[in-house]
């Protein structure tokens, strides 16, 4: 904290000592809920921080020919027509530090266990540029989730974006915890990012973390809902360029987003509001641009660190095919569906075999991995298909063949049951599906 | 020279007062003396421009003062392209410079109707239920339609593995709006296996600002055009996805404060569409054939971008969830796909009839599974009986192991010869194979021996 303070305590003086203008100044003209109308700051630029007095901070949302719109992050008193605005000449940061490891953190540098701000931070920017495309690598090497659908059949890769997504009450979450869990001594920093999720939530993801011996390599940012909207649309963005600052110091980072949904819905009520027209289901136009360049963030560096990200998004009975969603699959690498029927029926994890997908499949997977998951693959689709048609059918009456195929269907769904903190090694995973490799020899 | 100020910025729309004018519409304004930021310039008045900035807007100053480049955009317009990765503004992204030979401008260009050619010869591309449903001629614009996360690009990449390496044309890629992972592995994978150098491609991907995206489609019609013009080329183009280059144009227009039709798509999308496919058509000096990969939104395939983009495909692949859901690669809807080449004429009577019967198979095959899902299998006739164990081998059939899909499989890729399907659905519509297990015909290339 003191470093900035007396850096910036530093060109405050330079620039008094060169007689330029310390602040751009303006006056507040309108007031909205989070955003609010100024005129003056005459040569304001585009994302510049600003402060209103000592009520309030924003950033220059858009700029008029006759008044300049901010957005407002941080309100500490409400803001009256008519108070002095000062532009801070750079460009609106947010802070972190170090320390965060095992915290609760929000993106301007507190600790919100302790209620208070950490010592020693750093400034962060809400967004990095892209990383360009030949700075990429292919993303090749596995993260291991301990759950054996996901591992064994649909394997996620470190720096691949592989979307959670299921109705209320599937368990998506505890994929996330199982996954950040299952990371212990495995050299990955963990990033959970709460958005618009309860305090209780937190607090409880928060324990659960920590008695499972996960918080010394797993950071949880949070946002919430009582806050400002502006503050929630950020977090996740800020949550990233955190990750990317590890990522290009070669460390492996893991991001869960949970959830996209609740950040579509933010970001549409921020753009309503600044009179964006809207398209379909009233969400703006650049609702995808504002998750594909977010989503992006995940990749495999070839510096050999990676950000592999796990975003979650919440549907409503069971319909993976509206907008958000639709969206989000398409910029992700896979998807991990659940299902609210497979859940009451005990099938847990309560994952969709027919309609997850991972598009890197075995590329991630070592050669045994990929030769067990993918004959497992096509028996279980095949077998869901068939179990389907002779769900009336008389068992007695089939051929030998087909009784072996349904039985043997069912040995490979009941082998894909497992319970939440309950990982399995890969040895484990392939054992258990040795009565299929057997039968092939 | 100066020509104006900024005086308003908002995300992407900037409005410049002049002070000069000369301005015009398509120029691109610099800030001067600072690097990183340009615009193009949309629309005019007598005392402002507003223009659509090409990069992000974060840090631009109100008040800064602007010049105007001699030129608009522009991109390499000779054989240095190939082999090469571009963004969408011409600058190489590959590591290496580019000694400029020839440059042209990416926006103007259009075929005259007299020179249009509509006649050519069939191109199997060696996936059975494309050349079976849907074949295609060179030429063609065939459109590739799903929705999220069905196998597009899994489709597309085949498309490039077959065709590309088989017909030695050249190649242009256009990754509009799609993931940097993936022009990454494509461009490593054209690389190890030599075809890099007949290729060249431009990238404006998802993580890019809309100007970017939408610009990457016509840089990328500007060098198919160089191919075919000034190469007399038969020219292969892989745009990567359509509809995101007219989700982009949404995006801007929506920036630009239009009023928006249905869904927010800009009201002159028509306009915008058919500039893009009308240049993509073959003259006498050579030919283009593009596959366009068309995003459903929404799953909704009556989407109003969807069904413009589409009435310009002379073909149309469309890939279904409830297929994929099945793990029947490539998920292929054989009720909708099909192409202008399905006629008696074209493609032959047998084929032709093959297809019709395998259609009428397959109907029938939907209204039973409702009928069986209530009274079992066990109450069919034998005829129904017949027709549903058919049509399940032929639904198996049509599924194939893909050569750049064999890290998911484990199962080596198939090329199959037309001949060869037309006898396989043959022999099965014919019942020749009603003894062998429905598991055998899953993942294969040809049946018979």
């Amino acid at each position: 904290m003191d470093d900035i303070l007396t850096s910036n305590l530093n060109d405050t003086i330079d620039s008094i000592k060169n007689n330029d203008n310390v602040y751009n100044t303006g006056k507040v003209i309108k007031v909205n809920d989070y955003n609010i109308e100024v005129i003056g700051l005459n040569d304001v630029a585009f994302y510049e921080e600003i402060n209103i007095a000592e009520k309030a901070s924003g950033y220059v949302f858009g700029i008029y020919p006759d008044r300049v719109i901010v957005a407002l992050v941080k309100i500490n008193e409400e803001i009256k027509p008519g108070d002095m605005v000062y532009a801070l000449k750079k460009e609106f940061k947010c802070l972190f530090s170090l320390d965060s490891i095992g915290k609760v953190i929000d993106i301007f540098g507190n600790d919100l266990l302790a209620a208070k701000k950490f010592d020693n931070l750093i400034e962060i920017n809400v967004e990095n540029k892209n990383v360009p495309l030949m700075d990429r690598g292919l993303v090749k090497r596995e993260i291991l989730t301990g759950i054996t659908g996901i591992d064994l059949i649909y394997p996620i890769g470190k720096g691949q974006r592989q979307l959670i997504i299921g109705d209320k009450k599937t368990g998506k979450t505890q994929i996330c915890l199982d996954t950040i869990v299952n990371q212990k001594d495995k050299n990955v920093l963990c990033i959970y990012v709460a958005i618009g999720k309860t305090k209780k939530e937190v607090k409880d993801i928060y324990y659960e973390l920590t008695k499972r011996g996960a918080a010394s390599y797993t950071i949880i940012i949070a946002s919430f809902h009582d806050e400002l909207p502006t503050r929630t649309y950020l977090t996740p963005y800020v949550a990233l360029s955190i990750a990317e600052s590890f990522m290009l110091q070669t460390y492996d980072v893991l991001v869960c987003l949970d959830d996209l949904k609740k950040h579509a819905d933010i970001y549409r009520q921020i753009s309503l509001a600044s009179k964006k027209t809207p398209g379909r289901d009233a969400y703006p136009s650049d609702i995808f641009y504002t998750h594909s360049r977010l989503l992006e963030k995940g990749c495999q560096h070839k510096n050999g660190g990676s950000i592999t990200i796990l975003p979650v998004v919440e549907t409503k009975g069971g319909d993976i095919t509206d907008y958000i969603s639709t969206n989000i699959i398409s910029i992700c690498d896979g998807q991990i569906v659940l299902s609210t029927k497979n859940f009451s029926k005990g099938e847990k994890p309560a994952i969709d075999y027919g309609l997850s997908v991972s598009r890197l499949g075995g590329n991630v997977q070592d050669e045994m991995m990929k030769k067990v998951g993918s004959k497992v693959r096509i028996e279980l689709l095949s077998y869901l298909d068939v179990r389907q048609i002779y769900e009336l059918a008389n068992m007695d009456e089939m051929s030998e063949d087909l009784q072996r195929r349904l039985k043997e269907g069912r040995k490979i769904l009941d082998n894909l049951k497992q319970y939440k903190f309950s990982p399995r090694s890969k040895n484990e995973m392939i054992s258990s599906y040795d009565f299929l490799i057997k039968k092939d020899k | 020279m100066v020509v104006g100020k900024i005086i308003s910025i908002f995300d992407i729309s900037i409005e410049v007062i002049l002070s000069d004018n000369s301005v015009e519409i398509g120029n691109i304004l610099v800030v001067q003396g600072e690097d990183g930021y340009a615009f193009e310039v949309v629309s005019i008045n007598n005392i402002s421009a507003t223009c659509i900035s090409l990069n992000s807007t974060r840090g631009l100053k109100k008040g800064s003062p602007v010049v105007k480049l001699s030129k608009g955009i522009e991109f390499e317009y000779s054989d240095k392209i190939l082999g090469r990765v571009f963004d969408s503004y011409g600058v190489p992204i590959d590591g290496r410079e580019i000694d400029s030979v020839r440059k042209r401008n990416i926006n103007n260009s259009t075929v005259n109707l007299k020179d249009v050619d509509v006649t050519s010869s069939i191109l199997w591309t060696g996936i059975k239920v494309i050349d079976f449903f849907a074949p295609l001629q060179k030429g063609f614009r065939m459109g590739l339609l799903g929705g999220a996360g069905v196998g597009k690009t899994v489709l597309i990449k085949e498309l490039i593995h077959n065709v590309y390496s088989s017909i030695n044309a050249n190649a242009i890629f256009v990754g509009a709006g799609e993931r940097s992972r993936e022009g990454k592995e494509l461009y490593e994978d054209m690389k190890s296996s030599n075809l890099l150098d007949k290729m060249a491609m431009v990238f404006g991907a998802m993580g890019d600002n809309p100007v970017s995206r939408s610009k990457s489609v016509y840089a990328g019609l500007t060098m198919a055009e160089y191919l075919r013009d000034e190469k007399n080329q038969d020219v292969l183009l892989f745009i990567d996805n359509i509809y995101r280059f007219m989700q982009a144009k949404s995006e801007i227009a929506t920036e630009l404060k239009q009023l928006l039709i249905e869904n927010g798509y800009p009201p002159d999308m028509a306009n915008e569409i058919s500039k893009v496919e009308e240049r993509i058509s073959s003259t006498e000096k050579g030919s283009i054939t593009s596959f366009q990969a068309i995003y459903i939104p929404a799953d909704d395939y009556n989407d109003e971008a969807v069904q413009t983009i589409t009435s310009y495909m002379d073909g149309q692949i469309v890939l279904d969830r409830k297929v994929a859901e099945l793990g029947l690669y490539p998920a292929i809807d054989v009720f909708k796909s099909t192409s202008k080449l399905v006629d008696v004429e074209k493609i032959g009577e047998r084929h032709f009839k093959l297809i019709e019967e395998v259609l009428r198979y397959l109907t029938r095959y939907k209204e039973l599974e409702e009928i069986i899902a209530i009274l079992g299998i066990e109450e069919l006739s034998e005829e129904d009986k017949r027709i549903f164990y058919r049509s399940r081998k032929l639904r198996y059939y049509f599924s194939q192991p893909m050569f750049v899909a064999e890290p998911f499989t484990n199962i080596p890729g198939q090329f199959v010869k037309i001949e060869d399907v037309l006898l396989d659905v043959e022999n099965l519509l014919n019942g020749v194979y009603d003894s062998v297990d429905e598991s055998k015909f899953l993942f294969i290339g040809k049946y018979h021996e």
